[in-house]
């Protein structure tokens, strides 16, 4: 009962209780017969300390500490009032810090540790086969995987599935939408463990050939549902068209889910797979799936790996084709999540993780810096505390509350930094990236930043805590003032500090500039075209539109036409991928002249080449003479040439050689060289590629149907490009509804994306580095203003007693360059370390570039001296009289 | 005044397992408060035993945090507000507790310093 009473309310029933038990004691001595006054002292004195007895009682209650923390945070708010610029600093100073490292940490938690949209995510892994090398995975034909299902004991589950060949439209009420569609086995839902939030769904049954409960139903997307459908409720049962094709709706799945998560932005739908003659073989037709599985509960991944290994031995062993064989040796076994990143982004990731680490140690670094400043300056009010009868630990812990309530603030200003840093990186982040900036925070990010924010304040608060309580009372009292305590040995401290920070920073700075240098230089390689002036459309083709038809004649050489004809237009090309584009991939592996050879291919129309102006090496480019009837022709790259060129000097040996026949009888020539080197990513040489005439591809060809899938549509013009875009969309639309919905580009924003992780991690460096220069600046002039604040008096006298001004400032400049000169020295080593860690990332330019180490220390230095400057103006300003009065 | 207080916390522990169970048997005569505890002890006790303030409150605010006692205000025959202390179920199981391990000490040490 009382346990629940206010603590106030106890707090003065223990007083009265108190009190009540006096009145008693000195009523008893009255009625003795001593006077009112002799039987107060008495009972006063039997009693002893009251104000002890009532808080040794009061600790029993157990509340003290809660008491004790209230009157800590409210002396520590009544400190910032009294020293707001001291708070803001120290603030402004942590909060760069948090802010910094709860960005990039919200990115990495959101790209790295991701939450799937599935229940118990972390049981699901994918299965691919590859060959020994282990270095490329395959998905896997029926056969396989059902012997898989059929074997295994690691597995709750197993399901699979396919994308859909081609882009795919999904008739809505209004439009046709580009959706993501994929083919699932029907128990593909229930082993993500995710249920339709409309319908039923795919009705569970056995994958199998024959299979048809499902045959004919698709299943939506939430977000194809509301934006096609408007949410209608009654979907379920609703005939769509699906690429033309009837499907009946049998559910629309959760907001939020996604399967697979890396495709289909606009939403997605799932139909189910029905196996047929392709699937019951083990040859180069089979159809090939992602196979999904889930781990019983309790087994470990390294167990159903080493169960799958020897699972896959058998099957490989049903191979009978020996190279297909070799290409199934091995299963793969990874967590689900694993598979989705990019290892390249990781490692950007990572290593920014780690410099917004060192920023925040730079930032608390600088606060304690800060702080002990501060509890110099108290020592004082610590010895009076300590001599009034306060421990140490009381001390102490009041002053780690304060180090709290001004992280706490910092926390809450950096969050803000954080999430709009994270909105601004987002927009001006490459798309192809993948990486989600999405400032949506979660319970792991909240439990990292309040991580962050008390150890933030305990590293930046509990040092100068301990130091000023471990003082000794007595000689701070006696001396009294502001020039007491002022030991050599914090001062050394101090500056040491500084000297860390600049060595830190100085890494950052170090690493800013190597990626500034790998920028300026990636933009410098000459890329063998022009880019300015290219506009680029990414066309989304409605192949289904065109499956029994001549595309090239009834799309693309029409769309080319009416192109050219747009005003402006200085010439219209369509090509399968732009350079640099990571659009599109197709590879070819044949034979020619006797040798294995394996190939980009690429289709193009003839104006390709002064839109982009590629040079010819030998021979000639396509031309408007090359027609569906004429001779086949092919041109080949520099890499191509050199790695299949009968005569490696001369590419001219190249000329007149059968690539391969576009049809039966109709062989395709090498008529050229064309030098289109950097074609996949500036930082790379390019692989052999295979380009061959648009006009020439038609249907019945061998490689007519993936390759008139994607088509990037080039414009040289000199209008602006915000004017061209809208008619450029208009003509596409004209041409076909869906084609609307392609996405533009400028051939110099292509470029500029291909940079990619190297441009994220540049423009975040130069952040981070800023900031550091500014906390190391801000750290050294806070400390060389303190001690020139602290040795006004010795100052003065040193001028009364003749020193020159000019000597003055050189001892406060002394000291500064004392401070940056270990700091650069140490950074540079440090700099040094890291090199390897940033080098994955450099083009160019090693890690130990000399100008950038040198170029970096150089510009911290000069910083640094100017920061000190301004105290050492001060400190040969003393006026030794007023000096030596103030005392 | 820190040496003070430790003086009070060992003075406390010296005699804590007593101090609760004379505490305890007071109150069995019939509730008491603070002063009439003191008082009780020192009479009963011939005026050897002086209770702290220091050591009496604490004792008591611990053993109502225990529950092996109760506490209203009420007032006093000589029309003082105080706070009466109440022995409840649970004290008398630990005041009988306490009662053996006290005598059976009492015994060891006895036999031994006799021997």
């Amino acid at each position: 009962m009382i346990r629940w009473r206010g603590f106030g309310m106890r707090k003065r029933e223990l007083d009265e209780e108190i009190a009540s038990h006096l009145r008693m004691a000195i009523a008893d001595r009255v009625a003795r017969g001593a006077t009112e006054e002799e039987a107060r002292t008495a009972a006063e004195r039997e009693m002893g300390n009251l104000p002890l007895a009532k808080d040794v009682t009061r600790e029993t209650w157990g509340w003290v500490w809660l008491e004790r923390l209230g009157q800590d945070v409210r002396y520590a708010l009544r400190q910032m009032r009294r020293g707001p610029g001291f708070a803001a600093t120290a603030i402004g100073t942590l909060a760069l810090g948090i802010g910094a490292a709860a960005a990039m940490f919200t990115v990495v938690d959101h790209v790295l540790l991701r939450a799937l949209p599935y229940k118990d995510a972390g049981r699901l892994v994918q299965l691919q086969e590859g060959g020994r090398d282990a270095k490329t995975f395959f998905y896997t034909p029926w056969v396989d995987l059902a012997q898989w299902r059929e074997e295994n004991r690691s597995f709750e589950d197993m399901a699979f599935s396919t994308g859909m060949s081609g882009r795919t439209y999904l008739a809505g009420n209004s439009a046709a939408l580009l959706v993501g569609g994929t083919e699932v086995s029907p128990n593909l839902f229930a082993m993500l463990g995710v249920n339709a939030a409309l319908g039923r769904g795919l009705i569970a049954e056995p994958p199998g050939f024959g299979a048809v409960k499902n045959a004919g139903t698709i299943v939506l997307s939430d977000a194809v549902w509301r934006s096609a459908f408007g949410g209608d409720k009654n979907i379920v049962g609703r005939v769509v068209r699906l690429n033309d094709k009837p499907y009946t709706v049998a559910g629309v799945m959760p907001a939020g889910f996604r399967y697979p998560l890396d495709r289909g932005a606009n939403g997605q739908v799932w139909t189910a797979i029905e196996l047929g003659a392709k699937d019951q073989g083990r040859d180069y037709d089979s159809e090939h799936y992602e196979v999904m599985a889930r781990l019983r509960r309790g087994v470990k991944l390294e167990t159903a790996i080493a169960e799958m290994a020897t699972i896959q031995k058998r099957v490989a062993a049903q191979y009978q084709d020996a190279e297909l064989r070799d290409d199934h040796r091995v299963v793969q076994v990874e967590r689900y999540g694993d598979s989705l990143i990019d290892t390249n982004v990781k490692k950007a990731l990572l290593a920014l993780l780690a410099a917004a680490g060192v920023l925040w140690l730079i930032a608390s670094v600088n606060a304690t810096n800060l702080l002990l400043a501060r509890s110099m300056a108290r020592q004082r009010e610590i010895a009076m505390r300590g001599a009034l009868g306060a421990s140490r630990g009381r001390v102490m812990q009041q002053m780690i509350v304060e180090g709290l309530v001004l992280s706490g603030c910092a926390a809450v200003l950096g969050t803000g930094l954080a999430l709009s840093a994270i909105k601004l990186t987002g927009a001006v982040a490459p798309i192809h990236l993948n990486v989600d900036f999405s400032t949506h925070v979660d319970f792991t990010i909240l439990a990292g930043l309040c991580g962050l924010t008390l150890l933030s304040a305990v590293l930046s608060a509990a040092w100068p805590a301990l130091i000023a309580v471990r003082a000794p009372i007595e000689p701070a009292l006696k001396q009294g003032g502001q020039q007491a305590g002022s030991g050599r040995r914090h001062n050394r401290l101090r500056s040491g500090l500084v000297a860390v920070e600049v060595a830190m920073s100085l890494t950052l700075l170090v690493a800013c500039g190597l990626l500034l240098r790998t920028i300026y230089t990636l933009r410098h390689v000459p890329l063998g075209y022009r880019t300015d002036h290219i506009i680029v459309a990414n066309l989304s083709i409605p192949s289904y539109r065109y499956v029994n038809k001549n595309v090239t004649a009834t799309l693309y050489q029409p769309l080319l036409e009416r192109a050219q004809q747009l005003h402006g237009v200085q010439a219209a090309g369509l090509i399968s991928e732009v350079p640099l584009g990571q659009t599109f991939n197709i590879m070819l592996s044949l034979r020619m002249n006797g040798n294995n050879i394996v190939a980009a291919l690429k289709t193009a129309s003839p104006d390709i080449q002064p839109i982009f102006g590629f040079k010819m090496l030998a021979g000639r480019y396509f031309n408007h003479d090359d027609t569906p009837t004429s001779a086949g022709v092919a041109v080949v790259n520099p890499a191509f040439a050199r790695l299949y060129a009968p005569n490696k000097h001369d590419l001219n040996s190249l000329l007149g050689l059968t690539v391969w026949n576009l049809r039966k009888d109709t062989p395709a020539k090498i008529i050229g060289v064309l030098d289109n080197e950097r074609q996949k990513s500036v930082d790379q040489p390019s692989q052999p590629e295979v380009e061959v005439c648009l006009c020439q591809i038609t249907p019945g060809g061998s490689v007519y149907n993936p390759i008139t899938m994607a088509m990037d549509l080039a414009v040289r013009t000199q209008r602006p490009t915000a004017e061209m875009i809208p008619e450029l969309r208009d003509l596409l639309r004209q041409a076909s509804p869906e084609l609307a919905n392609s996405t533009f580009s400028t051939m110099d924003q292509i470029v500029e994306d291909s940079f990619g992780s190297q441009r994220l991690a540049a423009h975040l460096l130069e952040i981070f580095g800023g900031s550091a220069l500014l906390l190391c600046v801000a750290g050294l002039y806070g400390l060389l203003a303190y001690v020139v604040t602290q040795r006004t008096r010795e100052l003065g006298l040193r001028i009364a007693l003749g020193a020159q001004r000019g000597n003055l400032l050189w001892l406060v400049m002394r000291q500064a360059g004392a401070m940056l000169t270990l700091g650069v020295v140490v950074g540079l080593g440090l700099a040094w370390a890291s090199g390897k860690l940033v080098g994955g990332f450099l083009y160019g330019v090693k890690a130990h570039d000399g100008w950038t180490l040198a170029g970096a220390a150089v510009l911290l230095f000069l910083s640094g001296m100017l920061a000190a400057y301004l105290p050492a103006r001060r400190a040969a300003r003393v006026n030794p009289m007023e000096a030596l009065r103030s005392e | 005044m820190k040496r003070e207080r430790e003086v009070y916390r060992n003075r406390i522990e010296l005699l804590q397992g007593t101090l609760d169970m004379l505490v305890l048997k007071t109150l069995q005569w019939g509730p008491q408060h603070g002063y009439g505890i003191t008082q009780a002890l020192r009479t009963r006790s011939g005026e050897v035993l002086q209770v702290e303030t220091g050591s009496l409150y604490p004792a008591l605010h611990r053993m109502e945090r225990h529950k092996w006692i109760a506490a209203e205000w009420k007032v006093t025959e000589q029309n003082q507000r105080a706070r009466f202390y109440r022995i409840t179920a649970e004290g008398r199981r630990q005041l009988a507790n306490d009662r053996s391990r006290w005598d059976t000490m009492v015994a060891a040490i006895a036999s031994i310093l006799e021997a």
